[in-house]
């Protein structure tokens, strides 16, 4: 049985294989795959998810197991683990902590771990323990006879059903997919067939690719986080030094935006009066640079000896940072009446008009109900500065209102103004040891060098991935 | 350079007639428009900007790296804006201005991370024209807009040269003015407006966009230099079917329009001929002097203009002038509320974003 279902299985390519060296497959699983619910509904539906995005090649055209499996084994109430021949399962893969190296490096371990990691994120943002809670839940109240006499109920019931089991069936085919591959490459060792290897080990690398993107889309599905952003950095106290510093940090995002690829402007920017900036605003253009910076929000502090101190003693300066979305036009926006604004020449003086020839057309619009300003003097014309300036002011009344809206997620919709001093998420020392050092997570680098220059990833990545924790039972 | 000649000479003579642009940019005729007869020949056609130049020059990175450097240097080695004088340069916006050249004229990215200072960088200059174009910026204190020949004006991009007046922020809501009326009433959309003394033709062209391809606008200037720059600024944003520039002076290309404009702008000079020898510098040293002088005390030409409107607007017309300031427009208030008494309705000051009431508006009644 077991067999016919790994030939029905329409990847050609594996067919082929399967045939042409005539592998036995017989006890892949340790234990059988299985739809522990209900099979009424589900069973001879063909196997495509649709909410949880495994639409990826890899499984799209798996046709479902049949009834006859299914029904034999639908009293069973346990989820199957799937595990290899030898008794590895993702689980014990994380556990075994083997090192993720580079993508090109054909280390399967290497790729299993990156794949199993990703797996992980995903079950965490499903929230995988209630989910089959869940599950089990609505299976049990599918079978009830009686169920069908309301059918309004039972109608939300077998959805909601439907759609969780699609998602579990996902994840579950995933990691089936992963644990046969690493059996795969272990026969292939075994009988010294390098095509097969071969085969598999870039197999391996596809779903490793595949599963990045899912672990991604799974980061990142709060509902602004596709937008493009604004992101603000302002010096805290102490003059030129951390005037300095913040410069440092705008810097750090401007590069980090780069290595993504996300178009960068800066909007507004007060340098300091000897070195570096008081404040400054840049647009991050691209999708899910919100998602991604918001990771940023907060307090970032830097220890090191002043190149501005003559006495080199060492200082701790701060900037804070601030990250406001930039909704789409399908977001219901605030709206701004004209008679609410003040719209003032940044920096006038002197007669002006004819009197005055300057390419400094800086603007400042006050929206005089809340209090709220924005800036702008990067663009060359006056029109165009007081579009960038609005378009900052619109995002800025966008998030007051979100944040009215929505005690959710308030730690990411504080603008700049409402950062407490005290919310430091993350320490930068440059001496008298080096280190950079994220005091949510406790991710730690020892290169600050390279993390000034915009390697963040790993920090953002990781901050992501724990905020999923929170409101799961399983961490 | 010869704006406003005859005009002057009847109403005013206080202007001294040093037409320094003339014999550095000789007239072209323009077949197109009626006008006096006595215009000398204009050979060069209207410069091209910077940034619309073909990239043909190349130089290697770090020769290009090497450039910057010096322009920087230069940049912050001017005094700082400490010195709040009017009349300073201000290293700040002197960086700004050389990374908006740095854009205009060099089409790769040039930033260090990239290695290899021998990779060549394509320019739409060569780098000794970089050299001087900068030295002129702050040496000769030439007005940046002439140094990369265009000026950013709204949403626009206009074609600026030495002859011509450099359209200025403030001058900006003049159109916001227009763009208001006509969404109010969509009678003005499809009238003739007029811009007198177009000069690039910045005012003309944010009507005729604002306007939406319905009505028309005529705008005038005396200068050949101007009438050839506007129309080339016309040309470059295809509104040749709607704006038509002819040349000469305020209204006297209109005649066959009297009493039939529904629209009148305008920003012609208004300084008081006194204040300006202590004009800065790139003001005073590089543009034209018939833009900005406006007689003794600055208010011929708006006061010309006012006469004319009474003339050429048709009732319920719509006029928005530009003046030198809060004296000045409460002068022409004035002017318009007794000399004019009954002609004018609604005529008041707008300030512009210094708080300063730079415009007056009104309608034909």
């Amino acid at each position: 049985m077991m067999s016919s279902l790994m030939i029905n299985r329409s990847r050609s390519r594996c067919v082929l294989l399967w045939k042409t060296h005539g592998l036995k497959i017989t006890s892949i699983f340790s234990h059988s795959f299985a739809d522990s619910v209900s099979a009424s509904s589900d069973s001879t539906r063909s196997f495509k998810t649709t909410s949880s995005g495994f639409q990826s090649r890899i499984f799209s055209n798996f046709a479902f197991p049949g009834t006859n499996l299914t029904r034999q084994l639908s009293t069973e109430a346990v989820v199957p683990v799937a595990s290899t021949c030898d008794g590895l399962t993702v689980e014990r893969i994380i556990a075994n902590q083997w090192p993720i190296l580079d993508e090109n490096e054909s280390d399967w371990k290497s790729h299993a771990a990156a794949i199993a990691q990703s797996i992980q994120v995903i079950k965490r943002r499903l929230q995988w323990k209630k989910l089959l809670v869940r599950v089990r839940m609505l299976s049990v109240e599918l079978n009830k006879p009686h169920l069908w006499d309301d059918p309004t109920h039972a109608g939300k019931i077998s959805r909601e059903h439907g759609s969780l089991t699609g998602k579990m069936k996902g994840v579950m085919t995933f990691e089936r997919e992963l644990l046969e591959h690493i059996d795969m490459l272990k026969l292939a060792k075994e009988e010294n067939d390098s095509e097969l290897e071969s085969e598999t080990m870039s197999a391996l690398m596809e779903m490793r690719r595949v599963s990045k993107e899912k672990e991604l889309e799974a980061l990142l599905s709060a509902e602004n986080d596709h937008c493009s952003c604004y992101i603000e950095v302002q010096a805290g106290a102490g003059g030129t030094e951390s005037n300095d510093w913040a410069l440092m940090v705008m810097d750090m995002y401007k590069s980090w935006a780069q290595r993504r690829k996300f178009s960068v402007t800066v909007v507004d920017e007060m340098p300091g009066e000897m070195a570096g900036i008081k404040r400054a605003t840049i647009k991050v253009n691209g999708e899910y640079a919100y998602g991604y910076a918001k990771a940023e929000v907060g307090v970032h502090r830097l220890v090191r000896i002043s190149p501005f101190d003559s006495g080199k003693r060492r200082h701790t300066s701060f900037a804070a940072v601030a990250v406001i979305p930039i909704l789409g036009d399908g977001s219901t926006r605030v709206q701004i009446n004209d008679s609410d604004l003040r719209i003032e020449r940044f920096r006038s003086g002197g007669a002006g008009g004819q009197h005055a020839n300057t390419t400094d057309s800086a603007v400042r619009i006050i929206h005089i109900p809340t209090g709220i300003t924005a800036t702008c003097q990067n663009e060359r014309s006056q029109h165009m500065n007081k579009a960038s300036a609005m378009a900052v002011l619109q995002s800025r009344l966008d998030q007051l209102e979100m944040a009215r809206q929505t005690a959710m997620n308030a730690q990411h919709t504080q603008s700049l103004t409402e950062i407490s001093w005290g919310n430091q998420i993350r320490t930068y020392v440059l001496h008298p040891y080096r280190m950079v050092k994220d005091l949510r997570t406790n991710y730690e680098v020892s290169d600050p060098d390279s993390v000034l220059e915009g390697d963040l990833d790993g920090f953002i990545l990781s901050f992501l991935s724990s905020s999923l924790d929170k409101g799961d039972d399983e961490h | 350079m010869i704006r406003n000649f005859r005009f002057t000479s009847f109403l005013s003579a206080a202007k001294p007639l040093t037409s320094f642009a003339c014999s550095s940019s000789p007239a072209r005729h323009p077949p197109q428009f009626t006008s006096s007869a006595s215009t000398p020949l204009r050979i060069t056609p209207p410069k091209t900007p910077l940034f619309l130049r073909t990239p043909s020059h190349a130089a290697p990175l770090s020769e290009v790296l090497k450039w910057q450097d010096w322009a920087k240097d230069l940049a912050s080695s001017v005094k700082n804006s400490s010195t709040k004088s009017e009349d300073s340069l201000d290293s700040i916006l002197l960086l700004r201005e050389l990374k908006w050249l740095t854009e205009d004229s060099i089409t790769d990215d040039i930033t260090r991370r990239e290695l290899g200072g021998e990779k060549s960088v394509k320019l739409r200059a060569s780098l000794e024209e970089l050299y001087e174009l900068w030295r002129e910026r702050i040496v000769n204190r030439r007005p940046f807009q002439y140094v990369v020949g265009c000026e950013h004006w709204r949403d626009m991009v206009l074609c600026v040269e030495e002859g011509v007046l450099i359209p200025r922020p403030e001058t900006e809501l003049i159109v916001d003015l227009v763009e208001e009326v006509v969404r109010r009433d969509d009678w003005f959309r499809r009238g003739v407006w007029a811009d007198l003394g177009t000069g690039s033709g910045a005012i003309a062209i944010g009507v005729g966009r604002v306007l939406g391809g319905c009505g028309r606008v005529i705008a005038t200037d005396v200068s050949p230099v101007a009438v050839a720059v506007a129309g080339n600024n016309v040309g470059r944003y295809e509104l040749q079917g709607m704006i038509e520039i002819r040349e000469g002076s305020w209204f006297e290309p209109l005649k066959e329009l009297e009493g039939k404009l529904v629209g009148l702008v305008s920003n012609p000079p208004y300084i008081p001929s006194d204040d300006i020898p202590g004009l800065q510098a790139e003001v005073g040293r590089h543009e034209p002097h018939l833009a900005l002088d406006g007689g003794v005390d600055g208010t011929d030409s708006l006061f010309h203009l006012c006469d004319g409107a009474s003339r050429m607007l048709t009732s319920g017309g719509f006029f928005a002038f530009e003046t030198n300031g809060d004296k000045q427009s409460k002068m022409i208030v004035d002017y318009m509320n007794s000399d004019l008494k009954n002609i004018f309705s609604d005529v008041k000051i707008v300030s512009d974003f210094a708080g300063i009431g730079r415009f007056v508006t009104g309608f034909r009644l």
